[in-house]
Parts: structure tokens; C-alpha cells; sequence
């Protein structure tokens, strides 16, 4: 299990850090699951999400490294990260199903957060709201090869 | 949440930086470097001596000719070298800006942001420094052509608001240009330059083309008189604008001077108060107000008045104040004991005057950070055009409240005060906001923004006593504040 520390969501940075966590907490979800012999027939799939993830996360950290400006500093005061943590615990003996169903609740949650970001975020950035809204939208697509598993 | 890491708790006592070489100072005077959120110290900067300065422009001045031969192309390949390691080493300089300085994490990401398009746009030189011509510009069989070229020995004397990106206004346009340079840091905040320094040792700059000197006013009264230095670039308040420019011009130099402000922002009655606000607390609260493009006086005008004043003071209490290290924060402390006490009697001031303080920062606290200098977010209201706070620079999160009738009310208070820095109006009319820029006196001017900061190529404006000079630091302005434009006529028989 991986330990993640998610920030308060009261600055644009705050906002990109408390996603950056999401993705580390999801792919390490992805390579516990994918290590797992039992879930062995969705390996490739639960292998090549973990790495969709941690692409993600790199592209968040280039977000922020280079679309942060000083005009775009306002406090965001209206995002509550509470309702978007994920549970990285992976519970173990899990079958396929369940472990798909698992899987999927986290992308939910990463889903949600990213298209209530992409909202928050158009009013500062556009830039950065049109990479979230992309994240939350795949996250939605990824929810769904789980569940075709 | 767990805080950032520090890149070092301590960084000893800092050296100079010069011809290629990084040297200890002989001053035997040192000065701690204090970390303003936690008051512990995290290095000393040296006072260097008028012998080490005039050690550093004789080292300038040696390397000059050399550089200035470099064609511009390979100049620029270098500020491209430098520019790549800059990103290598974004965060340990964003993070160095937090210990040293105070401002949060995402401040300081900005400001390195901002640090490193200086250093993009001067590697444009080649471009940016092209001469012009004119065939039978003279006469029939005679051109004419202005050339650009570089005039030898520059300098910077900086200020602690933005200790990576001020000094990035003027050097890398001065070295991109053919000239040298010397960089004075403020000695509040000489790490993160010292840091950057470093790194333009790394991309291979040749030695005595940029120099560091740490120190106070010895070192740049020298760089001031000086004969081989051919110009300052100053940043600071007015009183020292104005000694810079007027000494350094009485030594024969091309100065550009960057003063004090007093910055207001007129809330319309059609603006959209939504958008409005958010924005409004990066400028008052962004740096703790401690940015030359901070709000200071914020003036409503008309019926806006109170329910602005509501929303604004209800908005201002959620402002996280701690330790930028932690990502949550919006906000830090000011610089200094000696600078808080400055806004805590300028705040008291406004209460003699019969100002009412209606959020009062005064007293906070942030807990497990009591030695800081946090001063929380302040709202003055009743504040007249004649009490001190309202005219004089406060340099903290502190929100002088004004009411006024019209835009021209808001204008005439503004045109009133000496300074000319930044105004920005909040509107949703067009006309209203075409007025204000037409009318307003002032350099750099907002519609709907707060902090009216120029992207690096644009010039950083300033007018009255907020600049004394003529080209600005940045963009085209300072290719030619450290350029000349030579004119050759050519005849061949």
C-alpha cells in the first residue's frame, strides 16, 4: 500500500499536488493488482493503466512547473478534498470482480475530482482546466474497461 | 499534510562570485540570513568590501571585449544551456525562494517561472539587437546604417520581494546584449541567487561575464561611482530610487530605477463580484502585499460598497497563513521584524485617524511558528484620502477601505499621490474600463486584473515616483537600455 498525503485544495498548486497524490495512490492500486496471480487474466490491463497513471502524474508536475503564473494566484476557497480521497488499501484474496470493482471506485473519486478541478480551474487557467477535464474524462473510460473485466 | 523539504537547513556563510571563481569575502562582516516564517537562521552573506566590488568591475571589464565578440547566436545558445538547467532545478529554486524570502510554494513556482522566461526571451537576442539600413540612406551611393552594440560593464542592485526574478529583468538582456554584469542580492535574500549563480557557472558563461557580490551599501555606492560601470538597474523603494538614480547619474551612468507604489483598485458598481473578489486577495494578500504590483487602496465606488466590503471581509478571514511549505498555504509572513513593525504603525495610524479596523491581523498567530513575522490579512475601512495609510507605501497584507461616488473621484485620488506603479478597475464595461486606461496615470494598468505583472517581454512600466529612468527593465526595453545605436555611413570609391 502506498501512503498518500493529500493537501487541503486551497491553492492552485494545492489542487495539482492533491492530483498528483491521486495518481500515485492509483497506480500503486494498478501494481498491486496486476502483481497479483490470482488476477492474472486482466494483468496486461491492470499493468498498462498503472503506467497510464504515472504518465499522468508526470504531466501534472509539468502543469505546475510551467502554467503556474503570478496572475493566476487566487485562493480557491470552494474545493472540499475530502469527498475525493481514494482508499489505496488493496484488500487482499480479492477475485477478478472485485478487484475490478475496486480498481473502478478509485477512478470514480479521480473522475470527480478532476472535472470539479477543471471547473475551479477555468476561472484561472484554461489551460490547465482543459488537461483536468481530460483526466476526469479518461478516468470515466478507464472505469469502464473495468468494468467490461 | 506534511511540509516541503528544505534543499538545506543551513547554507553557511555565501561567497562571491567572481571572474569564474567563487571567493570567500575578507570583510570579516557577516549577516544572518533569516528565514521569516520560522526565525531560525539559515546561512550568513558576507559584506563585501569596496576593494572585493571594484575587484569583481575590473574582472567585467577584462572579459567585456572577448564577449562582446561572441557572435550573438553563440551568446544565446548559452542562455539556452542556462535555461535547461533552470528547469532541471526548478524546484530547489522555488524552495529556496520559501526559506529565505517566506512567500508560499506556488509564489515562489510563479516567480521561478516568470525567472526563466526572462532567460528565454533574452535568448532571442540575435533578433531582438538587429540593426537597421537604408541604401542611399546619405545620399545617392552613400548607405546608412544604425548598428547595435553593447557598452561594457553593467550592474543590478536588488530588492527582497523577488529575489530570483528581478534580477532577471536586467542581466540576462545585458549579457545576451555583449555586455558583463554584476549582480548585487539583497542581503536578506542572497541564496537564491547565489543558488542561480551556480548555475550559470554551470552552462559554461566564460568567466568575468557575470559576477556576484554579496554585501550592502559600500558595495554599491562603488558600483555607483565607479567609471567602468556603465549603468545600474535598481529596484527598491522610492527614497533609494531616487539616491540611485541621482548618484549614479552624477557619476555618468544610464540608470533605471524602480521605485515605491501605492497601488489602487476601483471596484465599479457593474463589476462581477464573483470573479472579482478571488482575485482582489491574490493582489492585497499574494507576498504578503509585499509585491511593488500590490493592491493597497481598494476603492468601491457607489452602492457596491457594502456588499463588497461583506463579501471581501468574509473572503479574507479563509486566508490560510503558515509556512509555504505546505501547499495549503495562502500566505506568509513579511520579511523582517523591523518590516512588520513598520505595518503594525501604519495600521495604528489609520486608528488615530479614526479608521476603523474591521479584520485586524495584527495580533495573529500561526501555532508551532510563533517566532515568525506573520501579520494575518487587515481590512481598514472609513479610510479618507488625507490619513497616512492612504498615501504611504505599507508593504503588507493590509486593505485600506474607500468609498468614493465616480470613477473620476477614484481617478483624482490616484493622480494625487507621487506615485504612478499600478491601478487596475473592476468593471464589466467596456466603457468604463476604456476610460481607465485611457485617463489613468500610472505604469502598468489592469482590467479585471490584480496584479498587472508584465510578462518578460513586455516592459515593467512605472511612472512619477514610482521609476526614475526611461527604459524599463524586460523585453525591448532593456536590449536598448543596455545597447547604443552606432551609425555608419559608407561610401566606397
Amino acid at each position: 500500500m502506498v501512503e498518500c498525503d493529500f493537501p487541503e485544495c486551497t491553492t492552485f498548486g494545492a489542487v495539482i499536488r492533491f492530483g498528483i497524490e491521486l495518481e500515485k495512490g492509483t497506480a500503486a492500486i494498478y501494481e498491486e493488482l496486476g502483481n497479483d496471480p490470482k488476477l492474472a487474466k486482466a494483468q496486461e490491463t491492470f499493468r498498462m493503466l498503472g503506467a497510464a497513471h504515472k504518465k499522468r502524474g508526470t504531466l501534472l508536475e509539468d502543469t505546475r512547473r510551467e502554467k503556474l503564473n503570478e496572475m493566476i494566484l487566487e485562493p480557491i476557497q470552494e474545493m472540499r478534498g475530502e469527498k475525493y480521497i481514494i482508499d489505496t488499501k488493496v484488500p487482499p484474496g480479492m477475485d477478478l470482480k472485485a478487484a475490478a470493482k475496486f480498481a473502478a471506485m478509485a477512478e470514480e473519486s479521480s473522475s470527480a475530482f478532476y472535472l470539479d478541478a477543471s471547473r475551479v480551474a477555468k476561472m484561472l487557467l484554461a489551460e490547465a482546466a482543459r488537461i483536468m477535464e481530460r483526466l476526469g474524462k479518461e478516468n470515466l473510460s478507464n472505469k469502464a474497461k473495468l468494468e467490461a473485466l | 499534510m506534511a511540509l516541503l523539504t528544505e534543499v538545506k537547513k543551513d547554507w553557511g556563510t555565501l561567497k562571491n562570485y567572481v571572474n569564474g571563481e567563487w571567493i570567500d569575502s575578507d570583510s570579516g562582516k557577516v549577516i544572518d540570513i533569516e528565514n521569516p516564517s520560522t526565525g531560525a537562521t539559515v546561512g550568513k552573506v558576507p559584506m563585501s568590501t569596496r576593494e572585493e566590488t571594484k575587484a569583481a568591475i575590473d574582472a567585467a571589464h577584462e572579459a567585456w571585449w572577448a564577449w562582446r565578440e561572441t557572435p550573438p547566436i553563440t551568446r544565446a545558445r548559452l542562455m539556452f544551456k542556462l535555461k535547461e538547467l533552470m528547469e532541471q532545478h526548478f524546484e530547489n529554486v522555488a524552495r529556496i525562494m520559501v526559506q529565505e524570502q517566506g512567500k508560499t510554494i506556488d509564489e515562489a513556482r510563479g516567480e521561478t517561472r516568470r525567472t526563466i522566461e526572462n532567460v528565454e526571451v533574452a535568448a532571442g537576442v540575435p533578433s531582438l539587437m538587429m540593426g537597421y539600413n537604408l541604401e542611399d540612406g546619405a545620399a545617392q551611393g552613400i548607405d546608412e546604417d544604425a548598428v547595435i552594440s553593447p557598452l561594457g560593464v553593467f550592474a543590478a542592485i536588488c530588492p527582497f520581494n523577488f529575489p530570483a526574478m528581478i534580477p532577471y529583468w536586467f542581466w540576462p538582456y545585458a549579457v545576451a546584449s555583449g555586455n558583463t554584469y554584476i549582480l548585487k542580492p539583497s542581503s536578506q535574500v542572497p541564496i537564491t541567487q547565489n543558488y542561480l549563480t551556480k548555475l550559470v557557472d554551470e552552462a559554461g558563461f566564460p568567466p568575468g561575464v557575470l559576477n556576484l557580490v554579496n554585501g550592502s551599501h559600500e558595495v554599491s555606492d562603488t558600483l555607483m561611482e565607479h567609471p567602468k560601470v556603465k549603468g545600474i538597474s535598481f529596484v527598491g523603494s522610492t527614497p533609494v530610487a531616487k539616491y540611485i538614480y541621482k548618484h549614479s547619474a552624477e557619476n555618468g551612468k544610464r540608470v533605471q530605477a524602480q521605485g515605491g507604489a501605492k497601488n489602487s483598485l476601483v471596484v465599479m458598481p457593474d463589476a462581477v463580484l464573483d470573479r472579482t473578489v478571488p482575485n482582489m486577495l491574490a493582489s492585497y494578500y499574494g507576498c504578503a502585499g509585499q509585491r511593488c504590483l500590490a493592491g493597497s487602496n481598494l476603492i468601491a465606488v457607489g452602492e457596491i460598497a457594502d456588499p463588497l466590503l461583506k463579501r471581501w471581509v468574509e473572503a479574507s478571514k479563509k486566508m490560510k497563513m503558515g509556512y509555504g511549505m505546505d501547499e495549503s498555504v495562502n500566505m506568509g509572513p513579511v520579511i523582517s521584524a523591523k518590516a512588520k513593525k513598520k505595518v503594525l504603525e501604519l495600521i495604528d495610524s489609520a486608528e488615530k485617524e479614526g479608521a476603523k479596523i474591521i479584520l485586524d491581523g495584527r495580533n495573529a498567530k500561526v501555532p508551532g511558528y510563533e517566532s515568525g513575522h506573520f501579520i494575518g490579512p487587515t481590512v481598514i475601512d472609513q479610510v479618507t484620502p488625507d490619513m497616512r495609510v492612504a498615501k504611504e507605501e505599507i508593504f503588507g497584507p493590509v486593505v485600506q477601505y474607500m468609498r468614493m461616488n465616480s470613477m473620476d473621484e477614484a481617478l483624482d485620488f490616484i493622480h494625487s499621490s507621487p506615485f504612478g506603479n499600478a491601478a487596475s478597475i473592476y468593471t464589466a464595461s467596456g466603457k468604463s474600463a476604456r476610460e481607465f486606461r485611457y485617463r489613468c496615470q500610472c505604469g502598468n494598468i489592469g482590467i479585471n486584473v490584480g496584479i498587472v505583472a508584465a510578462m518578460a517581454y513586455f516592459p515593467f512600466a512605472g511612472y512619477k515616483d514610482s521609476f526614475f529612468g526611461d527604459l524599463h527593465g524586460q523585453g525591448q526595453d532593456a536590449i536598448k537600455f543596455f545597447t547604443d545605436r552606432k551609425v555608419v555611413i559608407t561610401r566606397w570609391f
